[in-house]
């Protein structure tokens, strides 16, 4: 497609969306941010400063001079780096395969990537945990071969955690992955076969750095979405594999400490956003995202 | 700016979705201690409707006038808990005054903080957990109207201004006996002996829920002195951490009923119902240890601003009134909080208030309320450690 076909092609600038009227077709989608994302955002940072009364900083100064809060933090994190590689050495090769298979088992790949989108979290989560612990299938299955003499300590550890979050987060990297490669033009690998690439090579060099859009969006939905979770962590984890989310719901639902709950939410976001500029500036998301469209 | 754009579109993308997934049904909550499975069988009609009071108060309490018309919002913790209470109180509070009822099944203390400061609320009847309604949370609370409610009937320490127990639990010791070898456990100090009972450990991950109150009273300390002078937490995780490499935590009663019920655990600190449940209606093999039990309570408020304040009080009195305080316990194992109640005698040995002796342990709710910032900071710093 050429880029001149359709006006809309062109960047959106303040000036053209004045002059087009078509523009205002955006209006309600960002009169619904501001009220419902933008507003309570404000009111919520607001928040953390206020209460109680003349807080300042202090739920901040609370947050970050206690170790312990500071440690559930930084977990946090690394747990959500650990679920989003894992999700995408998983979920690259799934998705290549989606892209060479025929067209009947790459639907029913995607309905397979598709189906835990169907029941619950929590189902799922509870479902782990039936297979994985002390008294569940694996170890029951185990002892009883006599393979083993006492229970694996498969659950309640960070493996649990993050055999749980990457079942979840799957979908959400295959997905974009799959986007991208299915526009990847096959003619690129013939051609650099015929240049004289072996085949790992012509993969590597010519299907792969195609393939990175798709990677980048994929692991950037992946891990900030993983930074909310906390259902899981509390259900397959072990004592050391707490994140933050638990505690905010803590001071949020039990403690009414709304000041330091939200203090704890504005810190999450901030370091999620600046994690998110970071990478803005390494890759263009705008491409990322907009891949479907720039191409 | 348009990296800017970009970012914040994805950001909104992610709430969204992070709405659907990260959080995930329910919180682990605190606070309902209700059970799950099949409702026992109702008793017959006169078993606990002989339990006449005979104060004053109580029967004017028990007899409230026709207030047709008036419509109240009863917002519990939902489940088997919620329908024991409409069966024993709502319903036939309707039948006798005339008052229409609305059930809500979330109760929680944020969503009544989030209806008083928006001047929007709607509820006017909550059960709350021990964690609220003391002066703490007075800006958010009617004070309760005792000339209705009797007071001077309701057990030591569970009626305050602004709060008024409606039923009692026990934070119990329950085991299962397939893991125990048909061992009993006599006390906490047995859940802390890895030698004598093998096997995990099942403790609520919930700073003010007990854990801490049971690894005290393993230690040695009686349950009188637990807040003599200060709740000794440097203690209580020491003792802890004796056991820390067999810990499982759960956030949810249902997590608990589980636990203890499959044998994941050899023994649990759980809601005495929940232990009931999974004796009683997943047929599991596990019992209960009511020595050194924490006997606590839920409590009835009424939201400050409520519409119906006054119809809500009369509401409370009924609750709390001799002949009507008991009645839940005939749907489940939670008892009264009425001194003059008469439980169901069918039911009487699985009450938390039946089995409470001098090794019985009391929550100092105002204590823990006014100290939880240093308890929790002290408890993650142990948990994270």
């Amino acid at each position: 497609m050429s880029t001149d076909a359709a006006g809309g092609r062109s960047r959106p600038s303040l000036r053209g969306l004045a002059g087009n009227r078509w523009s205002l077709l955006v209006l309600p989608a960002v009169v619904f941010l501001a009220v419902f994302f933008l507003a309570p955002l404000v009111t919520m940072s607001l928040r953390s400063v206020t209460d109680p009364q003349g807080a300042g900083l202090s739920n901040y100064t609370r947050f970050f001079g206690d170790e312990a809060y500071l440690r559930v933090l930084i977990n946090t994190f690394w747990i959500a780096l650990v679920s989003t590689v894992t999700c995408l050495v998983v979920g690259y090769p799934f998705a290549y395969l989606m892209t060479v298979v025929s067209g009947r088992v790459a639907g029913l790949l995607l309905i397979a990537v598709l189906l835990p989108f169907w029941s619950s979290l929590l189902v799922r989560t509870f479902a782990w945990q039936v297979i994985l612990r002390d008294t569940g299938i694996i170890n029951r299955f185990l002892l009883d071969l006599g393979l083993i003499s006492s229970p694996l300590t498969l659950i309640r550890t960070t493996l649990g955690v993050i055999l749980g979050m990457s079942h979840i987060l799957l979908p959400f990297m295959v997905l974009p992955l799959y986007a991208v490669m299915r526009r990847i033009d096959p003619e690129y690998g013939r051609a650099a076969a015929n240049l004289g690439a072996p085949p790992m090579s012509a993969f590597l060099r010519v299907f792969v750095p195609l393939s990175l859009p798709g990677v980048v969006a994929g692991c950037l939905l992946v891990f900030v979405l993983a930074l909310g979770f906390y259902i899981t962590p509390a259900l397959l984890g072990g004592l050391h594999d707490q994140m933050i989310s638990q505690l905010i719901v803590q001071q949020i639902q039990q403690r009414l400490d709304w000041g330091f709950g939200t203090a704890m939410s504005v810190v999450l976001m901030v370091i999620t956003l600046v994690i998110l500029f970071i990478a803005s500036r390494l890759v263009r998301l705008r491409d990322v995202f907009g891949s479907a469209v720039e191409e | 700016m348009r990296r800017w754009t970009t970012v914040v579109a994805f950001v909104a993308l992610t709430s969204v979705m992070a709405g659907c997934g990260g959080g995930g049904g329910g919180s682990a909550s605190a606070a309902p201690p209700s059970v799950t499975g099949s409702i026992p069988a109702a008793p017959s009609e006169g078993a606990s409707a002989s339990a006449g009071g005979s104060a004053a108060a109580s029967s004017a309490a028990c007899n409230p006038p026709r207030q047709d018309g008036v419509k109240l919002t009863f917002a519990s913790f939902g489940g088997v808990y919620q329908d024991a209470q409409r069966k024993a109180w709502l319903d036939p509070y309707s039948a006798a005054t005339g008052v229409e009822f609305t059930n809500d099944e979330n109760s929680s203390n944020a969503t009544i903080k989030a209806q008083v400061e928006a001047g929007q609320v709607t509820w006017d009847v909550v059960d709350v957990g021990n964690d609220f309604g003391l002066d703490a949370n007075k800006d958010l609370l009617e004070p309760l109207d005792y000339t209705l409610i009797p007071r001077d009937e309701v057990l030591d320490g569970f009626a305050g201004d602004y709060r008024v127990a409606d039923i009692t639990y026990g934070v119990v010791l329950g085991y299962n006996t397939d893991k125990t070898a048909g061992k009993v456990p006599a006390g906490w100090a047995d859940f802390f002996d890895l030698q004598k009972f093998p096997g995990k450990r099942g403790l609520w991950d919930y700073s003010e829920g007990g854990i801490l109150e049971f690894a005290l009273m393993a230690d040695g300390v009686k349950p009188a002195d637990l807040y003599k002078p200060s709740l000794d937490v440097a203690r209580a995780t020491k003792k802890l951490d004796t056991i820390k490499d067999n810990i499982v935590f759960w956030g949810s009663g249902a997590e608990s009923q589980e636990l203890i019920g499959s044998g994941e655990v050899a023994m649990t600190m759980i809601w005495n119902g929940r232990a009931w449940s999974a004796k009683n209606t997943d047929k599991k093999p596990v019992e209960i240890q009511w020595n050194q039990q924490i006997v606590t309570a839920d409590y009835l408020v009424v939201p400050k601003g409520s519409p119906n304040k006054d119809a809500a009080m009369k509401f409370i009195a009924y609750t709390i009134c001799a002949a009507n305080n008991a009645k839940p316990s005939s749907y489940i194992p939670y008892g009264p909080t009425n001194k003059n109640a008469k439980p169901d005698p069918a039911k009487v040995a699985d009450l938390s208030v039946s089995n409470a002796d001098e090794n019985s342990g009391y929550f100092d709710d105002t204590y823990l309320i006014d100290n939880f910032k240093d308890i929790d900071a002290a408890y993650q710093a142990w948990k994270t450690k």
